[in-house]
């Protein structure tokens, strides 16, 4: 993969908005446990 | 995406919005169906450890099908092309695990009555992101809005009156803020997870390959989740020896479950997510249908709770129906086709192929499939798995209804046939 496209995947928020999302899943269910 | 692309030579000219609608329906069937076979489970087992099997069911399965109906050739062909989406993929996989570990805890501490209805409000944040981030439902009219807002909403509403009608309290009364919490959070992860869904299929990606490497980032987070919960892989391992006996069934539920999440997909793709999920979300409505005429689990309700076992059906069904009548107008299309192409600039897409993609017209779909002798090997493993978890296997005694049984298998393989011709015809599985 090129480096632009690497910089197209990590400059999208359609990453970083599922990403976000599961980070706070998983602190919400570590906080669970 | 548009029905205007003129279908290619020799296909059918079905409509992609009545396709999606019927794929969402398919999927309702069985998503809901994947639920019988763990009803047969022996008590004694960790929830955890049913859904792990579950998972791993599904993981033999989502290798299988994709490549009995496409071949591995035209699956690493789809991936080399957008490599970029297999990111997207893990993580839906990913939100997905998280996402079911956290209805577990849900239904633990508040019951299903409480947490089903709260974790099926993902459609509702589906559609959000829909309209937000792919263009869904924009430029179409009030009327149209209504239809899918008041339908998706009509079948979350039907789904709280079916929980609360039919199940039973919770086994720990108390932490009701933390089961709600963590039903709530499991209905944004889940809601969340449709983004790559859409992202991928307005992208020209097959669902058929999306499913593939989706599997990977599911089986590899609940592993990891089990591991944490279960006191190390040792446990798991070792806990999976013991349930031996009763993984079948699991499995057989993760094999129901895939197909339930294939037509979903499919129905992601021609109608997106905001009209795709609700729909599909119906399933509900079959899994009480095995549990109520298969399993007898409904023969103790009063008149009361029957009462509202059948409004909340009625009032899911309505919402469906409301759905399956917003035909997404020319207007919503052009800004459905402005996602697509601002995908195409970004990852340096061919255009032109992604829109035939888009619309159901995959010119690689056209060729055969070049088999390999390896897609033997998979399918052969695959059913051996089956085939060796089904020797010995025990099943929790259950008086069931053999009559009705017999109809919802029917009831269930008919649109598998139905839908899967249809797809076929329409599409060649693109």
């Amino acid at each position: 993969m090129t480096r632009a496209k690497l910089i197209s995947i990590f400059t999208d928020v359609h990453l970083w908005v599922p990403v976000g999302v599961l980070i706070l899943g998983i602190f919400l269910l570590m906080s669970l446990r | 995406m548009s029905d205007t692309v003129v279908a290619a030579r020799g296909r059918s000219t079905l409509s992609l919005h009545k396709l999606g609608v019927f794929c969402g329906l398919a999927a309702a069937v069985w998503l809901g169906t994947a639920e019988a076979p763990t009803k047969l489970v022996n008590a004694g087992f960790s929830p955890f450890l049913i859904s792990m099997g579950m998972v791993m069911g599904a993981f033999v399965a989502r290798w299988t099908v994709p490549t009995l109906l496409k071949g591995t050739g035209f699956l690493f062909a789809d991936l080399r092309d957008k490599p970029h989406l297999i990111v997207w993929a893990l993580l839906a996989g990913m939100l997905w695990a998280v996402a079911n570990t956290l209805t577990i805890f849900a239904v633990r501490n508040v019951g299903l009555a409480i947490a089903f209805p709260l974790w099926n409000t993902n459609s509702l944040v589906g559609l959000f992101w829909g309209w937000l981030l792919f263009n869904e439902l924009r430029g179409s009219s009030i009327k149209e809005w209504a239809k899918v807002l008041g339908g998706a909403s009509a079948i979350v509403g039907g789904a709280a009156v079916l929980a609360f009608a039919t199940a039973r309290q919770s086994d720990t009364p108390g932490k009701a803020a933390v089961g709600i919490v963590a039903a709530l959070g499991a209905g944004v992860l889940l809601g969340t997870m449709y983004i790559p869904y859409r992202k991928a299929y307005i992208s020209g990606m097959n669902p058929l390959s999306f499913v593939t490497i989706f599997t990977f980032g599911e089986l590899g987070t609940v592993l990891t989740l089990s591991a944490i919960y279960m006191g190390g892989f040792s446990q798991v391992v070792s806990e999976l020896h013991r349930a031996r006996p009763m993984l079948f069934w699991p499995f057989v539920g993760g094999f129901c479950w895939v197909m339930g999440d294939l037509f979903q997909n499919f129905a992601a793709k021609y109608i997106g997510i905001g009209r795709g999920i609700p729909l599909s979300n119906t399933n509900q409505l079959w899994g009480l249908a095995w549990g109520a005429l298969v399993f007898g689990e409904l023969a103790g309700l009063g008149l009361y709770s029957k009462g509202l076992v059948i409004t909340g059906s009625l009032v899911m069904i309505a919402g469906a129906v409301s759905i399956s009548m917003a035909d997404p107008g020319a207007s919503e299309l052009v800004n459905w086709r402005k996602a697509m192409h601002r995908e195409c600039d970004r990852y340096g897409l061919d255009t032109q192929k992604v829109a035939l993609v888009v619309a159901g017209d995959d010119p690689l779909a056209e060729h055969p499939p070049v088999r390999r002798w390896w897609e033997a090997v998979i399918v052969t493993v695959a059913v051996g798995i089956f085939v060796w978890l089904a020797i010995g296997t025990r099943s929790q005694h259950l008086s069931i209804s053999m009559p009705w049984m017999i109809v919802l298998v029917i009831g269930t393989i008919l649109p598998l046939g139905i839908c899967g011709t249809l797809l076929w015809r329409r599409t060649r599985f693109s």
